[in-house]
């Protein structure tokens, strides 16, 4: 297909030859591989996991006991501000990025995604804009205002200094490769399936991608918005949110609410998408109300949108919006305890293995129920004036987000890692890594509730020691120590599988999807045959087909074999050829938002680097010309 | 080996529950939501209450299944388990359940929100101005024209409206036994009603984040009966003991005039004073936006009968000499980042007090009591 390429198409003098060898770091710098971008999307977020888990660890140090002296209070604030920014933007959204790369063309029989060198751009801007919110600490003024940012506090009024002004300007970074993400993911979706595979076919965690995916192209562009504003505000003396001219600082909220709802279930559903995945796997049983689930996604990404003000109950709003705002609230709780109603149908009646990936998921389900009903009390918005603000709602998103998206994308890494890499995490080791997790994420997030009831204020970095506060708070501290420990476990487990392979086959789990048809590691074409779709978890009845009649006694053994690829001719494979573009796109645009802080003289030489780039971009060849494939 | 496991897990939860049981809320804690002294908090901590009940039984089904399918459907031979799609009865019938339990908690929310949102008779109730300052309190009575700081004084069974501002960032008024929060912000004025029910201390704490010393912004409010009360505002509006020329006191003062009373006024029991000080704390504030680095005046709080103060620092120490002279030799020891230690001429110029100055202002502080006083109850904590 390489000859469609007119040969006399303009294309912009190259300073750098094409990276063309499939070897050294240039394979990674230039891939547009989706599984290399799923890598280093995964290994990239999981170091920011762990810098975002040692900014945990040193506030729970802070507030072992009352009056602590350990951390400075300017200190402290940087550190939840950048907990809170890292964990949100740079651990949970790119770790569910890692994962849709890896499965989403696996998932639906693609070789690729829709737009391979646009989904290298959103990986390379997505590590340099998280650099770039980092570089902040060196210069000693790391951002003190808070992951939601709110004026006045965060103005250059009340809080000159670069740290804000890194902090939203690494946001505005980290949109554009979500964004660019999110349209790529919608068309690769909508577009790339293999033949037979109707919406209503796919796979449960291609759908999360998809909701998901819309959900950040609309939401994102509503945080860009407000990031404008305040950059702005801070870099060029605009009054948007400046209080003390006029401005409105509730409008800010407004506006980062409008995105930061819809942010929530960015985070969830892909967590969602993968517990849907491993429980039918692990139970052998199809997923139970495969329909409601998928509605029940849509429709929580949907009233997402009509919930924001719950954050807002008592910025004074009045009875009429608390009361709009608390009804539609407490209606997300329909779709959300229909899901888990539905996951426990599916292991109802299965044959259920324990396995780490199960253990996870199962302990997903077990700990999210609580995040829920906690969110439940959270609606109430009279008692909410009690609640917000207070280590209740820290105990409540924690058990969203730590004990939902954390514990689901840790099974997933069990799951999954066999199909990646070719071989096994050790077992052992992994239900060591669930159980101390389990244990040290209840011992840290549980007490959270008491001391919220008990009055305890976020964002404190001291309390009296008469507050009746500081039992709850040690067994925090030694609760996310404890975490600490699993997820050192965590780390053991991947070096010491790496050194005594355990090899896996394609399909080491009896698994259900299409990925799993395929040999483990996947060939970077993914699929020798693009596969014919008949059924959802179509896989699974390649190997069972008996299991359409019914009777399901007589189906022990599977029929159907992994791809076997000793025998392909690559060269009927079109795949695109490595390119430079994407990174110096993602290089220049980190640099341009780092001469908005420091000097012209570097936006400028980002923004060259982001138009060369560019135009590079859209006249280079998919492939080149003269090259033969290997 | 799987079962060892699931014992074990099922041990440690236990385990973990136990202790948690043994750590669960205590009404007594100053700041506890259990404790409702008012009908504000109470129907806050009712609604809370339902909610919960009704959320343990959820829970209890809930985590019971897993626990239940965990143990019972566990994998014992190669034989493929039944193949079942879903059940359309049965979802619906989950779907509606919700969807029911979601009506029955919504009602009593409904009429929560419109009786603790809607205000009282303003005729019948007292109204305090609440004004937030990084990182203190400002209470003032309009009608008694009285200003106070970090204290605020109540009677008992009475409706109270509280409007809400800001003077600088986002704050949140907030005592946890009364009522549940109202965001102070600048640019919105919010309003809060609420009553007391019992005469006694209370604490309240700022619960937005306000910059370096948000955990630091904390305030007491001492509910009166209805007579202290009067008496109360009675003593606001006398003036403090005279005192004798020469005495530590006297020339306490004399070093207050020089030094501190650019932005802390004490005087507010006089007559018109009320007005005088809502210009001069508008006027500090106007001065500091002038030059927010270097400016030596700022916002500070009003002093007036300080000695009868429970706590310093905005609730933060206990209000006696030897916290005060501490205080007033270096804020940051007591609280990091005040204003006070950043502006204040003493900590920033050649002017520096001597360590006898700064025990004269101190003592001239704390004498700083209304002359005959009436009452000495409500300073017992």
């Amino acid at each position: 297909m390489s000859s469609i390429i007119e040969p006399k198409q303009f294309q912009l003098p190259r300073i750098f030859p094409r990276p063309m060898s499939h070897s050294g770091i240039w394979w990674w710098l230039g891939t547009v591989d989706h599984k290399k971008i799923g890598t280093m999307y995964g290994i990239v977020s999981f170091f920011w996991f762990i810098m975002g888990g040692i900014e945990a660890l040193l506030i729970r140090l802070q507030l072992s006991h009352a009056e602590a002296d350990i951390i400075s209070p300017e200190l402290y604030n940087q550190l939840f501000t950048m907990h809170g920014t890292t964990m949100v933007f740079l651990v949970v959204m790119p770790l569910s990025a890692a994962f849709f790369n890896w499965l989403v063309p696996l998932q639906i029989g693609a070789r690729d995604v829709a737009f391979p060198r646009l989904n290298a751009l959103s990986l390379w801007v997505f590590i340099f804009g998280s650099i770039l919110m980092n570089i902040s600490w060196f210069t000693g003024e790391a951002p003190n205002g808070g992951w939601f940012g709110y004026p006045p506090n965060s103005t250059v009024q009340f809080n000159p200094g670069n740290g804000m002004t890194f902090w939203i300007l690494g946001l505005n970074v980290l949109g554009v490769a979500s964004i660019a993400a999110g349209l790529n993911f919608i068309v690769t979706i909508i577009n790339m399936r293999a033949p037979g595979m109707t919406m209503m076919r796919m796979p449960v965690f291609t759908w999360m991608t998809l909701i998901t995916s819309i959900l950040i192209v609309l939401a994102l562009p509503v945080l860009g918005v407000a990031g404008i504003q305040m950059t702005g505000d801070r870099v060029y003396g605009t009054n948007f949110f400046n209080s003390e001219a006029g401005g409105d600082p509730i409008f800010w909220q407004h506006i980062f609410w409008l995105f930061g709802h819809p942010e929530v279930y960015i985070l969830i559903l892909p967590a969602m998408g993968i517990v849907s995945e491993i429980l039918p796997t692990f139970a052998r049983k199809p997923l139970f109300g495969y329909t409601f689930i998928i509605f029940s996604g849509i429709l929580i990404g949907f009233m997402g949108w009509f919930v924001w003000s719950h954050h807002m109950f008592t910025v004074g709003l009045g009875p009429a919006a608390n009361t709009a705002f608390t009804l539609s609230t407490m209606l997300i709780a329909i779709p959300t305890g229909v899901k888990i109603f539905n996951w426990l149908a599916t292991l109802w009646g299965g044959s259920i293995k324990l396995t780490t990936a199960m253990l996870f998921s199962i302990g997903f389900i077990a700990m999210f129920t609580i995040g829920g009903l906690s969110g439940v009390t959270h609606a109430i918005s009279p008692s909410d004036a009690q609640q917000q603000d207070t280590y209740y709602v820290v105990a409540h998103f924690h058990y969203v987000l730590f004990g939902g998206a954390i514990f689901a994308i840790f099974g997933g890494i069990y799951f999954w890692w066999p199909k990646f890499t070719g071989y096994f995490l050790n077992e052992k080791l992994g239900v060591l890594n669930f159980i101390i997790m389990m244990i040290g994420f209840n011992l840290q997030f549980a007490p959270m509730h008491w001391l919220g009831l008990d009055g305890m204020p976020r964002r404190i970095y001291t309390y009296a020691e008469n507050m009746g506060w500081e039992l709850s708070n040690l067994a925090a501290t030694i609760g996310g120590f404890l975490i600490a420990l699993s997820v050192l476990i965590f780390l053991v487990n991947v070096f010491i599988s790496r050194i005594n392979k355990k090899l896996a086959s394609g399909d080491p789990w009896d698994a259900r999807t299409l990925e799993w048809s395929i040999s483990s590691p996947p060939p970077h074409y993914n699929f020798v045959e693009i596969p014919q779709v008949e059924h959802i978890d179509d896989w699974w009845y390649k190997k069972y087909p008996g299991l359409l009649e019914g009777s399901p006694k007589q189906n022990k053994s599977p029929i159907a074999t992994v791809e076997d690829t000793s025998n392909v001719d690559e060269s009927k494979i079109h795949l695109p050829d490595l390119s430079y573009y994407p990174l110096f796109v993602g290089i220049g645009l980190s640099l341009a938002a780092l001469g908005v802080i420091y000097t012209y003289a570097l936006v400028t030489i980002g923004l060259i680097l982001v138009f060369w780039g560019s135009i590079g971009w859209s006249t280079e060849p998919v492939n080149e010309p003269h090259e033969k494939h290997h | 080996m799987f079962s060892n496991r699931i014992r074990l897990i099922f041990n440690m939860t236990l385990l973990m529950l136990l202790s948690f049981a043994l750590m669960s809320c205590t009404p007594e804690n100053p700041q506890s939501t259990f404790d409702a002294q008012g009908p504000i908090s109470e129907i806050q901590k009712n609604l809370f209450l339902f909610t919960f009940w009704i959320a343990v039984i959820v829970f209890i089904v809930v985590e019971g299944a897993i626990i239940f399918v965990t143990f019972k459907y566990r994998r014992k031979n190669d034989d493929l388990p039944v193949q079942i799609h879903g059940n359309l009865k049965l979802e619906i019938t989950w779907t509606i359940i919700p969807a029911i339990i979601i009506v029955i908690i919504a009602i009593p929310t409904v009429f929560g929100i419109w009786e603790t949102q809607v205000m009282p008779d303003e005729e019948d109730a007292i109204i305090i101005d609440a004004v937030g300052h990084q990182w203190w309190f400002e209470f003032k009575y309009p009608s008694e024209e009285i200003v106070t700081a970090n204290e605020l004084h109540l009677p008992e069974d009475k409706n109270v409206i509280v409007n809400i501002e800001s003077q600088d960032v986002l704050h949140s008024f907030w005592i946890p036994k009364i009522a549940g929060k109202v965001d102070m912000v600048p640019t919105h004025e919010n309003k809060l009603w609420f009553r007391a029910d019992n005469p006694g201390v209370y604490y309240g704490q700022c619960a937005e984040f306000c910059g370096i010393v948000h955990a630091m912004m904390r305030f007491r409010v001492i509910v009166h009966t209805a007579e202290d009360y009067q008496r109360w505002t009675e003593d606001m509006r006398t003036p403090p003991k005279s005192l004798s020329s020469g005495s530590d006191e006297d020339e306490g003062r004399k070093l207050f005039v020089g030094n501190c009373s650019m932005c802390h006024t004490n005087d507010s029991y006089k007559k018109a004073a009320y007005h005088k000080e809502i210009n001069s704390q508008y006027n500090r504030w106007e001065e500091w936006k002038k030059d927010k680095e270097n400016s030596a005046i700022v916002s500070a709080p009003n002093l007036t009968h300080f000695g009868n103060r429970l706590t310093l620092g905005a609730g933060i120490k206990e209000n006696n000499y030897e916290n005060l002279v501490k205080w007033i030799e270096n804020p940051d020891s007591i609280k990091i980042g005040t204003r006070m230690k950043n502006h204040a001429s003493i900590y920033n110029t050649d002017k520096k007090l001597t360590d006898q100055e700064i025990q004269q202002i101190a003592k001239y502080l704390l004498s700083l009591k209304p002359e005959n006083e009436t009452m000495a109850t409500y300073n017992k904590e």
